[in-house]
């Protein structure tokens, strides 16, 4: 069974806005959503880094009380990308709770805003508080929380995925989510990721030295993803999720059909498990390009992980150029959102859709001098309008997971 | 507790933790307003700060068959005693 698998559905929330007019403006007219850090009264005066992407907008929602005493931020997030999502793909209430549609998705780690408090209990040290730790607390904190609320929220009775692989969670959302369709097991699948704000991550990569810790005082200065310039990758927070669904279910529902998933790639560097791996990313890369039998030349637009680390950067311009060659413009959306983590392969794939169906291509924000390092690939520089009919996104993660997904505008 | 301090204060408690305002004494709270399982032992909990005593594991598992407002109340006013 090989079956067609196409997109009736994208919603995000990230630090450059929400709504596809939104977001498409702030990425043409070249506007950060990276701010200055707020404090935790923890963690953040002893940061050396002091910025994030961060979503300002207040965002209503409109959950049953049934619904959100199982949801910390994180589900917050998911909970509200989905409903969207899925309010656009027009699937029913029959049809989510017929067995035949499942959700992946996931988070980098549940919500660490409810794991401060449930650790607060064991921290003061004082056992009768046991109780204090709450019934909900495990369902609003837990790593597959996302998943398990949009099952939920919409009585999905389908299977459930979910990966917290760091930053390919949400890739790998999409990617198994669309294999899930592909080889027969299941109609549609709402796949995404999400993270909340979260300054413990920050805390660990600002350990590691992977942050950005130059541009404090002009938070839109960075991340600078492979510019001379840059210094580290700066964290966001946001979601995304799709709707996938075979491509004969969607055209039978009259579905409108925004782009058809072609391909994913996903392999690991079998050894260290922080840094990046040239030979890792470049068998990711070609897995993909088999998966969606296309030659190199056929692909029009390269969405790269690029999260501005001085040597993540270098290897997967090199992975690229090895694999791609020179001529497949490439673009770095983390200049815009800051690195959200769990969230940013749906974001990033939200962004390119939005961009096919525009015909525009935005520039790689911050990318002022290209670093000659990461020189040999083909950089937008400048905001184009441009058809792109076939596009690509490439993630990277901690723990030497690559993913790599291939999209395709639907005729 | 005075039976009436205690109604005054799961009114309130109700209405802080559940969302749940002004129910009748005989309203069933699950079906009225999906109080579940894990309401009553989120509820438990703030039910032992007001007693200042912990309830025993027999105790708390009582509250599981709570369904109304009243039924909240003889449990709560039962525990004062033990």
């Amino acid at each position: 069974m090989n079956r067609r698998v196409v997109i009736t559905g994208a919603s995000s929330i990230t630090p450059i806005g929400r709504t596809e007019p939104q977001i498409m403006e702030n990425l043409i007219n070249g506007v950060s959503g990276v701010r200055p850090m707020k404090t935790d009264d923890l963690l953040t005066d002893r940061l050396n880094c002091d910025v994030f992407g961060t979503v300002e907008e207040d965002i209503e929602y409109d959950f049953p009380r049934r619904s959100r005493k199982t949801m910390g931020p994180v589900a917050f997030y998911a909970g509200q990308v989905a409903t969207e999502a899925i309010a656009q793909s027009g699937l029913t209430e029959a049809q989510l709770g017929s067995g035949d549609i499942g959700v992946a998705f996931g988070s980098t780690h549940g919500s660490p805003t409810v794991q401060r408090d449930i650790y607060r209990v064991f921290f003061q040290g004082d056992a009768s508080r046991l109780r204090r730790i709450g019934a909900t607390d495990y369902l609003r904190s837990m790593v597959h929380t996302t998943a398990v609320n949009i099952t939920r929220l919409f009585g999905i009775t389908g299977r459930v995925i979910s990966s917290g692989t760091a930053c390919t969670t949400s890739a790998q959302s999409i990617g198994y989510g669309y294999e899930s369709i592909r080889f027969g097991r299941q109609e549609a699948m709402i796949c995404g990721g999400a993270d909340e704000y979260d300054t413990t991550t920050v805390a660990v990569f600002d350990n590691l030295l992977a942050c950005s810790t130059r541009f404090n005082d002009s938070p839109s200065k960075t991340p600078r993803p492979f510019d001379v310039d840059r210094d580290g990758l700066v964290v966001g927070e946001g979601a995304a999720a799709l709707v996938l669904e075979e491509l004969e279910h969607a055209k039978r529902r009259g579905a409108t059909i925004l782009a058809e998933v072609i391909g994913f790639g996903c392999s690991n560097n079998g050894g260290d498990l922080i840094l990046p791996n040239a030979d890792g990313v470049q068998r990711t890369l070609g897995l993909a390009l088999k998966d969606a039998q296309l030659a190199p030349h056929e692909v029009d637009l390269i969405s790269a992980h690029a999260t501005a680390t001085p040597i993540g950067d270098v290897v997967e311009a090199r992975a690229i150029h090895a694999v791609y060659g020179s001529e497949v413009p490439v673009v770095a959306l983390k200049g815009h959102t800051g690195h959200t983590m769990g969230a940013c392969g749906a974001i990033e794939t939200v962004f390119l859709l939005y961009m096919m169906r525009r015909g525009v291509v935005t520039r790689s924000l911050n990318l002022d001098e290209v670093d000659p390092r990461c020189a040999e690939i083909n950089h937008v520089l400048q905001t184009t309008d441009r058809q792109v009919k076939t596009v690509s996104v490439q993630n990277f993660a901690f723990g030497g997971v690559n993913t790599c997904l291939m999209y395709r505008a639907f005729d | 507790m005075t039976p009436e301090a205690v109604h005054e204060m799961l009114v309130e408690m109700l209405e802080r933790l559940f969302e749940i305002k002004d129910p009748g004494l005989d309203e069933d709270l699950r079906d009225g307003y999906d109080f579940d399982s894990i309401d009553a032992i989120e509820l438990l909990a703030e039910v032992e700060e007001q007693l200042e005593r912990e309830l025993t594991h027999e105790e708390r598992k009582q509250a599981m068959e709570i369904r109304t407002l009243r039924d909240i109340e003889n449990y709560i006013l039962l525990m004062q005693k033990g």
